[in-house]
C-alpha cells in the first residue's frame, strides 16, 4: 500500500496550517479593527461603515486623558527602567566580586517570575503603611510609576546584561590603557555601544507599562485610571465601541513603528553586509 | 633569524621588575617571583604555554592587575600603583580591541584626545600613524570594514600613537592566518624598530619570538626557565623543559663517563656521545644530551667512528616539502627524529621504511642537561 503524500498535497497542507495559524492569532484583531468602523452601538451587529465612534472617542475626556496618563507613566517609568537596569546590569557583570552579588543578581531577577498580583499587593501594602506613618505618599501617578519602574527594572536589566556579556571586555580595557579614567570609559566606549540595547529595554519596558493592568490597579488612587485600567472597567459595563477605536489607534501607531524598526535594522544589517564584503574584496587586491 | 638588529649599543635600563608575585584568589600563584630588566630599544619576549603566566606579567606591566608582591619600575620611576591610564605603556591587544563605534582615524586619535592635546597636533600625529602602516585611504573606514591584517595594522597604530615608553603585544600575531603572519611579523618588527619604542611582547609561538625579539624568557607555571638570545636560548638550553619546548629535540639519558676540561663522554643505551666541550658536571653523574633533529645526518655504512653515532630502522618518514623527517627505533625501543633538507629533488638518503640507517652527528653538535 502506498501511502505517501505527494508533495503537491504537503504544499497545500502547509499552506493551509500557515494560514489558520495566521488567522488564530490576527483575526481578533482584525475584527475589531473593523468594528471599529461599524456605526451600530452594538459591539457584534454589523450596520454600516462610519467614523462615528472615532467622533465619540474625540470627544470622550475621560478616556483621553487616561491614554495621556499611559503615555506618561509609560514613557516615564520606561525612562526609570532603564536606568536602574543599566546600573545593575553594570554591577553585576562589571564588577565581579562583591559581598551581595549573588543575593543582588536573584533579586533583580525576581520580578519577572513573581506574578503582578503578588507584586501589585505587597507594594499596596506598603504604600498603605508608609501613607500611615509618613502621610506620603499618596496613591496616584507617582505609585503607577513607581510600581512599573519595579517591575521594568528587571527586564532592562536582562536585557543590557545579555548586551554587556557579548561585548568584549577588553574594549573597556583598551580604552583604559589609552589614558581613559573609568568613568570616561563609560562615556566614550560603553554607552555608544549599549545604545541599541538601551533603546530595545526602552522599548519593551514601555510597552510593559502602557499595557499594564493588575499592578495599575493596585496601585492607582482616585481619578487616575490608565487606559487599561480604563477599557477593563468599562468592559464589565457592557463594550463600548469607542473602545474598538481607541483600540485601533493604538494597534496602528504600533504596527506603524515595529515596520519602521524592523526595516530599518535590516537595512542596517544588509549595509554592514556589503560593506564586510567589500572589506575582503579589497584586501585580496 | 632574528630580524631586529641585535647592535649591541650600551643602553640603560627602561623596565625593571623586581619579585614580582601573583597569587589569584589566595591560591593560585599565577607568577612566582619573577625579575627582569629591560634595555630601551630592546623587543623582549615572554614565550611559554598557555597557563604560565606570561599574560598576567603583561596584564600587570599594562596595570590590569595589581602584583601582589614586588615592585615593576619605568624608567626608574615606580610604576606599581599606577592605574594604566595614568602608565605611559600603550598595549596591542591579541583580539586589536578596536572600538567598533570609531572609524579608524578615531580609533588612533582616541588616545590623543584623552590627553587634550590640540586638534592641529591631534591630526599631524593621526598622519604620521596612518602613514606609518599605510592606512592612509582607510582613515574613514570603521575596524569591521578592514581585513584582518588591516585591523591589526589600527591596533597597532593606536597603540603607538601616544608614543609609549613601553609597547605591550599580546600575541599579536595570533589572530591572522599562517600565509599573513609571516609577512605581517617582518612588517610589525620593522615598524617597531623605525619608531624604536622598547617592547615587550606575550606569545606562545617560538617562531613568533624567535623572529621578532632579541631576547626572550622562556615561561613555565610562573617562573622563568631562561632568559637568553634567541640562538642562545635555542642552541644552549639549560634544562630538559627548554630545549622540549624551543622546536624539536631528541634527548638521550645518560651517565658521564669521562669529564675533562675541553670534552665530556657520556653513555647511554644506544650509543656513546663524546661533547667536545667541557660542561660543570663529574663522572658517574645522570644526565641527558639533547641533540637537534637537523643535526642528525643519516648513512646506509656504518660509520667508522667510536662515537656519536647510533643504528636503527627507519619507521617512520614525513615529508614536509622543503624538508624530511625520518623516524629511526633505536636498540633500546627508543625513536629518534632526524631531519634532513631536501637540497636536491630527489629524497636525500634513499632510505624506506624498515631499512636500516645509522645516524651520526658532529661532536659540537650536542648539549648536555644536568637538570
Amino acid at each position: 500500500m502506498n501511502q505517501t503524500l505527494s508533495p503537491k498535497t504537503i504544499k497545500w497542507f502547509s499552506l493551509g496550517w500557515m494560514v489558520a495559524v495566521y488567522a488564530f492569532l490576527y483575526m481578533p484583531i482584525v475584527t475589531l479593527v473593523i468594528f471599529s468602523f461599524n456605526d451600530s452601538p452594538l459591539v457584534t451587529v454589523w450596520s454600516h461603515a462610519s467614523f462615528r465612534w472615532y467622533k465619540a472617542l474625540m470627544q470622550d475626556s475621560d478616556l483621553i486623558s487616561a491614554v495621556w496618563l499611559s503615555l506618561k507613566i509609560a514613557f516615564f517609568s520606561a525612562i526609570i527602567s532603564v536606568l536602574f537596569g543599566t546600573f545593575t546590569a553594570f554591577a553585576l557583570n562589571r564588577y565581579k566580586r562583591f559581598n551581595g552579588r549573588t543575593l543582588l543578581s536573584s533579586m533583580a531577577s525576581m520580578p519577572l517570575v513573581m506574578p503582578d498580583v503578588i507584586v501589585g499587593l505587597s507594594l499596596l501594602l506598603m504604600l498603605v503603611s508608609l501613607q500611615h506613618w509618613l502621610g506620603y505618599p499618596d496613591r496616584g501617578l507617582f505609585t503607577i510609576l513607581l510600581g512599573h519602574a519595579l517591575l521594568g527594572t528587571a527586564y532592562a536589566t536582562v536585557v543590557v546584561t545579555s548586551r554587556l556579556r557579548e561585548m568584549d571586555n577588553k574594549l573597556d580595557e583598551a580604552a583604559m590603557d589609552l589614558g581613559c579614567q573609568p568613568f570616561q570609559v563609560f562615556r566614550l566606549v560603553t554607552l555608544p555601544l549599549l545604545i541599541p540595547a538601551l533603546v530595545s529595554a526602552f522599548l519593551l519596558t514601555f510597552t510593559l507599562s502602557f499595557d499594564d493592568v493588575v499592578l495599575s490597579s493596585f496601585l492607582s488612587g482616585p481619578g487616575y485610571s490608565t487606559m487599561p485600567m480604563m477599557i477593563f472597567s468599562r468592559a464589565r459595563l457592557g463594550l463600548n465601541p469607542t473602545i474598538n477605536a481607541v483600540a485601533t489607534v493604538t494597534i496602528i501607531v504600533v504596527t506603524i513603528a515595529v515596520i519602521a524598526s524592523s526595516f530599518y535594522t535590516s537595512y542596517l544589517e544588509r549595509k554592514r553586509k556589503r560593506e564586510v564584503a567589500q572589506a575582503y574584496s579589497d584586501s585580496n587586491n | 633569524m632574528a630580524v631586529v638588529s641585535k647592535a649591541n649599543i650600551v643602553r640603560e635600563d627602561l623596565l625593571r621588575v623586581e619579585g614580582v608575585t601573583k597569587i589569584f584568589d589566595g591560591a593560585v600563584k599565577a607568577v612566582d617571583n619573577v625579575s627582569l630588566t629591560v634595555a630601551s630599544g630592546e623587543i623582549f619576549a615572554l614565550l611559554g604555554g598557555s597557563g604560565c603566566g606570561k599574560s598576567t606579567l603583561l596584564r600587570m606591566l599594562a596595570g590590569f592587575e595589581t602584583p601582589t608582591k614586588g615592585r615593576i619600575f619605568l624608567a626608574g620611576e615606580d610604576i606599581t600603583d599606577l592605574p594604566p591610564y595614568k602608565r605611559p605603556i600603550n598595549m596591542m591587544f591579541q583580539s586589536y580591541a578596536l572600538f567598533p563605534h570609531l572609524n579608524v582615524w578615531d580609533n588612533i586619535a582616541f588616545g590623543l584626545r584623552r590627553d587634550g592635546l590640540p586638534n592641529d597636533q591631534i591630526a599631524e600625529q593621526v598622519e604620521k600613524m596612518l602613514g606609518l602602516v599605510q592606512l592612509a585611504k582607510y582613515a574613514k573606514r570603521k575596524p569591521h570594514q578592514l581585513s584582518g591584517g588591516q585591523q591589526q595594522r589600527v591596533a597597532l597604530a593606536r597603540s603607538l600613537a601616544k608614543r609609549p615608553k613601553l609597547l605591550l603585544l599580546d600575541e599579536p600575531l595570533a589572530a591572522l592566518d599562517k600565509k599573513l603572519r609571516e609577512t605581517t611579523q617582518l612588517e610589525l618588527a620593522n615598524i617597531i624598530e623605525e619608531v624604536g619604542v622598547t617592547c615587550v611582547l606575550v606569545t606562545h609561538d617560538q617562531e613568533e619570538a624567535m623572529t621578532m625579539a632579541s631576547r626572550i624568557a622562556v615561561m613555565s607555571e610562573g617562573h622563568f626557565l631562561q632568559v637568553g638570545a634567541p640562538d642562545e636560548v635555542y642552541e644552549m638550553p639549560n634544562s630538559r623543559q627548554v630545549a622540549d619546548f624551543i622546536g624539536n629535540v631528541n634527548i638521550f639519558d645518560g651517565v658521564i663517563d669521562e669529564d675533562k676540561a675541553d670534552h665530556v663522554t657520556v653513555r647511554s643505551a644506544d650509543c656513546l656521545h663524546y661533547v667536545g666541550h667541557g660542561i660543570s658536571g663529574h663522572s658517574g653523574m645522570n644526565v641527558g644530551v639533547a641533540l637537534r633533529p637537523e643535526k642528525i645526518l643519516l648513512t646506509k655504512d656504518q660509520p667508522a667512528s667510536a662515537y656519536n653515532w647510533c643504528e636503527g630502522e627507519v619507521t617512520e618518514i614525513v615529508y614536509f616539502g622543503a624538508h624530511t623527517t625520518y623516524h629511526l627505533k633505536l636498540a633500546s625501543g627508543k625513536v629518534i627524529k632526524a631531519q634532513a633538507l631536501n637540497n636536491t629533488r630527489d629524497l636525500s638518503y634513499g632510505l624506506t621504511w624498515g631499512d636500516t640507517a645509522y645516524a651520526y652527528w658532529n661532536e659540537r653538535a650536542m648539549v648536555v642537561l644536568t637538570q
